[in-house]
């Protein structure tokens, strides 16, 4: 165990000191950054995500950790229709209302079976990752700026786990319900913008 | 199962040929140590090996040797087609397809049999080694680089057995199946993208 872990770091040590080799398409930096920042400057998104976390670790296991799964795969979907400029109408319209429902059913207490739980944030995750792959700018390094993007979508949704883990407390749990509240409000300013 | 990992190991090599030096020259590469980081400082080569090293850390605690043997002769036999002038023109997007199919199963926390495993790891292997072409060098440097590039491809694998088989508790599990959609995530994302360019 000795010898694996000096081997580990000697390995480290080793890759640190050498010279990067910035390969490919280039601007690792830029496009890796460039998503990560994506979906944290659009309100819409950040209250959803967080949402989903909060809704999450509100259901407890299971639902804690499969609505984390399922939003990233299903939101790389709709955002491939996105990419390929497949019409999806009212998708803005979609992404307000996400924050509307998710927060509701927080702020209720809502405890629907997992697979509704599931496809109501799958329904959901389709018009978020459209709208981010269709707003993908040109010219950016591709991968990193995925890795990036969903990255920091999956980072607000620890975050909201995080935050919703508090439950187990009474005042964490008047807490949770009342950040959901905020969120729902919060989607219809979003709904009442766009109307 | 078996059928899938077939078509995975099949595609890198059945992918429309062209001359070598597919690869734009990458700035900043010199030498052995290049090559050492390139695996670590390419996105999707990153993505391939992490998602690989958590497939195969937590599922096989007794059969992940041969899995990881397979993926470095899969590196192998790429740098041996790389060397012989065989180049791939979407070795890019096999790869990514390759690793959107194994963080899919991470986060399906799917239980693979040996084989099957096997056979990822080799189409990694492959993919990624016919991903990391050196081009527009001398034939001396290309070869560094290619040594390093395969010397770094398997401590990046060794190192995250490493770390992934110390994971006991459960909510390291649960983050690793996390972690697995956020790789078959970025992989469809960024795949798509490329294809659509």
């Amino acid at each position: 165990m000795l010898l694996i872990r000096a081997n580990l770091r000697a390995t480290v040590l080793l890759m640190l000191m050498a010279i990067p080799a910035i390969a490919h398409t280039g601007d690792l930096s830029g496009g890796l950054l460039g998503g990560f920042a994506h979906p944290l400057f659009g309100p819409d998104h950040v209250v959803a995500m967080v949402a989903v976390g909060l809704w999450g670790a509100f259901l407890g296991p299971p639902a804690m950790f499969v609505l984390p799964v399922v939003f990233p795969l299903v939101m790389a979907v709709g955002g491939a229709l996105g990419i390929l400029g497949v019409p999806l109408p009212a998708a803005e319209l979609a992404i307000a209302a996400s924050a509307v429902v998710l927060g509701f059913m927080v702020a209720s207490a809502a405890r629907p079976p997992l697979w509704i739980a599931a496809t109501i944030v799958a329904a959901f995750a389709i018009f978020h990752g459209y709208a981010h792959g269709a707003e993908l700018p040109a010219g950016t390094d591709a991968a990193a700026y995925s890795i990036g993007f969903v990255t920091a979508t999956g980072l607000l949704h620890l975050a909201g786990i995080a935050l919703g883990l508090t439950v187990r407390w009474p005042a964490g749990r008047m807490g949770v319900r009342g950040t959901g509240a905020v969120i729902a409000c919060a989607g219809l300013l979003f709904l009442w913008r766009l109307a | 199962m078996r059928r899938l990992a077939g078509l995975a190991v099949a595609l890198p090599v059945l992918l429309p040929i062209e001359e070598a030096c597919a690869h734009p020259a990458f700035a900043g590469a010199t030498g052995f140590y290049g090559g050492l980081l390139h695996p670590l400082f390419v996105p999707t080569h990153a993505i391939a090996v992490l998602s690989l090293g958590l497939l195969i850390g937590p599922q096989m605690p007794h059969g992940r040797w041969p899995v990881a043997l397979a993926y470095a002769a899969g590196l192998g036999i790429g740098f041996a087609a790389m060397i012989l002038a065989f180049a791939p023109r979407f070795s890019a997007e096999a790869l990514l397809a390759i690793t959107a199919i194994v963080g899919a199963l991470v986060a399906l926390a799917r239980v693979l049999p040996w084989p099957v495993a096997c056979v990822l790891a080799l189409a990694v292997g492959i993919a990624l080694a016919l991903d990391s072409s050196p081009g527009g060098i001398s034939v001396r440097e290309a070869n560094v680089i290619i040594v390093g590039t395969f010397c770094g491809a398997v401590i990046l694998l060794w190192v995250i057995l490493v770390v992934v088989a110390s994971f006991r508790r459960e909510w390291q599990k649960l983050g690793m199946r996390i972690l697995g959609s956020w790789i078959a995530a970025s992989a469809v994302l960024a795949l798509v993208w490329q294809l659509a360019r």
